[in-house]
């Protein structure tokens, strides 16, 4: 048997979830006094399911605590049959398994348990997302009169924005403090939430619909007196001083990247 | 192989100890990068290994090459293997003589290759590719393994002897993985390592592994054993002084355990070699 043969069976036995040993690959194995060729195999056939198994424990634990051991390595082994791994780092395995959860899981279950694996996918995401140098109160406190007019921003790299439908950021809280995980429940309006690298920690926070809706303005490309400007319906005359709050807010958690327009295009500030 | 390129005593970088490491600076002469840990795009890990770099030797140390797979070279993780080694300045770039990549999946294992004349065609093509893409030799390390294949017409060591050969590749002999290999298929694990070039050994790994009575696992998670210190000594007794690593991948013991091994390997090394050889 040819090399690639040779490979092409020891791959196809350790890929498939079926632990029997095809003759056909048994033939070409040797195995010695101690370590018989059925048991040699079958430590690398346990190797790998162990090994793939333990990386979605690692990066959907809620997940795994909301649904218990036998459920969660259910889901997971069903998801890495589909989805077996293809990128050279272990890091993207758990990348589609929200888009599974979403054909494999049937209501009422689907919905909370795609909102869960789709947050605790992001903080995978923004853990080592790219570097950028936020804009910083230091740097706002020498802005003149045009800085101010000029100023643009964007969200760093490592920001991912969810609308959650459900209670999911109380149940991930719950599971990561080790305590009981309420019921899910829908919630009586979309919860915008933002989950983000800042000084190497993963960060989150939730924001009301008026502050989400500010955010969203600037962060388009609006200025700081259009903000000021969209606010004044619902804020009228604290509407400057309100916009000044959420900045300030956004500044500190380090959720900004000042854009500056050069000529026709934008350049983003990253290190 | 010059010996000036001979680093000493060194660990491997694992981010439980990030923040010892640099508040402490411990006397270790060199840390050992796993390669794809750090081909990410920043974050903590991008940090610390700038920060660590700025204090210490590094070498990278990957997992993911296949160079003995059946698929193409990945040219993206080469590409980004080249960034990091560009990143980093490493004394060289090693990664294991296994296959971890079949024609469909990663499967994300050292798996052992064939020995035979077709698997040496195969690899050696490969590693020149390599090294004309990273501009340097590469380093390979034998694997443990818990199976051969009935083709194979060569040790693991001839194997790597005549790579090294072909291809200009250097080694790097694991006392560990040939204790465990050993034990597991029964061979002798001297002859093992008589059988390899001693000019072309880079570096030395150190390792603990779980026992099953009638069998070794390469689980990184344990003291290195008594019987590899033993072949240790014995392998510096034949190669000379060697750049030594200890690797400790789960079940994290204080820091001060692991430079308790660095230690012990620095006395067998003064012992076997002599006063007058140091390894730094």
């Amino acid at each position: 048997m040819r090399l690639s043969a040779q490979q092409e069976a020891l791959e196809r036995y350790l890929a498939t979830g079926d632990s029997a040993i095809p003759p056909g690959l048994l033939e070409q194995i040797q195995g010695s006094n101690t370590l018989p060729a059925t048991d040699g195999l079958m430590i690398y056939h346990n190797a790998y399911r162990a090994r793939l198994l333990g990386v979605m424990r690692e990066d959907f634990p809620a997940l795994h605590r909301w649904m218990g051991d036998e459920s969660f390595e259910q889901l997971a082994l069903a998801y890495i049959s589909a989805w077996p791994p293809r990128h050279f780092s272990l890091r993207w395995l758990g990348e589609k398994l929200p888009e599974f959860i979403r054909g494999y899981v049937a209501e009422p279950q689907r919905s909370p348990m795609l909102e869960l694996a789709t947050l605790e996918w992001t903080f995978t995401l923004a853990f080592d997302a790219p570097d950028a140098v936020p804009l910083s109160l230091d740097v706002m406190g020498g802005f003149s009169a045009d800085d101010w007019v000029s100023l643009r921003a964007c969200l760093i790299p490592s920001v991912c924005w969810l609308q959650l439908q459900h209670n999911t950021v109380d149940m991930w809280k719950s599971a990561k403090a080790e305590i009981g995980i309420p019921d899910a429940v829908v919630l009586s309006a979309p919860m915008n939430c933002l989950v983000w690298r800042h000084k190497l920690v993963c960060q989150y926070r939730t924001l009301e619909p008026s502050e989400a809706s500010a955010l969203r303005l600037l962060t388009d490309g609006g200025s700081f007196a259009s903000m000021c400007e969209y606010l004044l319906s619902t804020h009228g005359e604290q509407s400057p001083l309100q916009a000044a709050i959420w900045l300030k807010s956004w500044i500190s958690d380090g959720l900004l990247v000042r854009t500056c327009r050069i000529g026709t295009s934008d350049t983003i500030f990253l290190n | 192989m010059s010996k000036s390129n001979m680093l000493g005593f060194g660990l491997g970088l694992r981010s439980e100890y990030y923040q010892q490491i640099l508040e402490q600076r411990p006397a270790v002469d060199w840390f050992e990068i796993i390669s794809e840990n750090y081909m990410v795009g920043g974050g903590k890990a991008l940090y610390f290994l700038d920060a660590i770099k700025e204090q210490y030797p590094l070498v990278m140390h990957g997992v993911s090459l296949s160079i003995g797979g059946p698929h193409e070279i990945d040219a993206d993780y080469l590409r980004q293997l080249k960034n990091l080694a560009d990143r980093v300045q490493p004394r060289w770039v090693a990664d294991h003589l296994c296959w971890s990549r079949g024609s469909a999946h990663q499967l994300h294992d050292l798996l052992p290759l064939p020995f035979t004349q077709e698997s040496l065609l195969h690899v050696a093509s490969r590693v020149r590719l390599v090294q004309d893409i990273l501009q340097r030799p590469l380093v390979l390390e034998n694997v443990s393994a818990y199976v051969q294949w009935k083709t194979s017409c060569m040790s693991e060591s001839q194997f790597l002897a005549e790579l090294s050969s072909l291809t200009g590749c250097e080694i790097l002999l694991d006392v560990n993985n040939v204790y465990v290999s050993s034990r597991n298929q029964g061979f002798d694990p001297w002859q093992f390592i008589m059988e390899l070039p001693r000019e072309r050994i880079r570096q030395i790994h150190l390792a603990g592994h779980s026992d099953y009575g009638h069998y070794l696992i390469d689980t990184h998670d344990q003291p290195i054993a008594g019987p590899v210190w033993a072949l240790y000594g014995e392998a510096l007794n034949y190669l000379g002084a060697t750049a030594t690593l200890i690797e400790r991948d789960d079940h994290f013991p204080p820091f001060d355990e692991l430079l308790a091994e660095l230690s012990k390997a620095r006395s067998i090394s003064a012992k076997v070699l002599g006063a007058a050889a140091p390894c730094v």
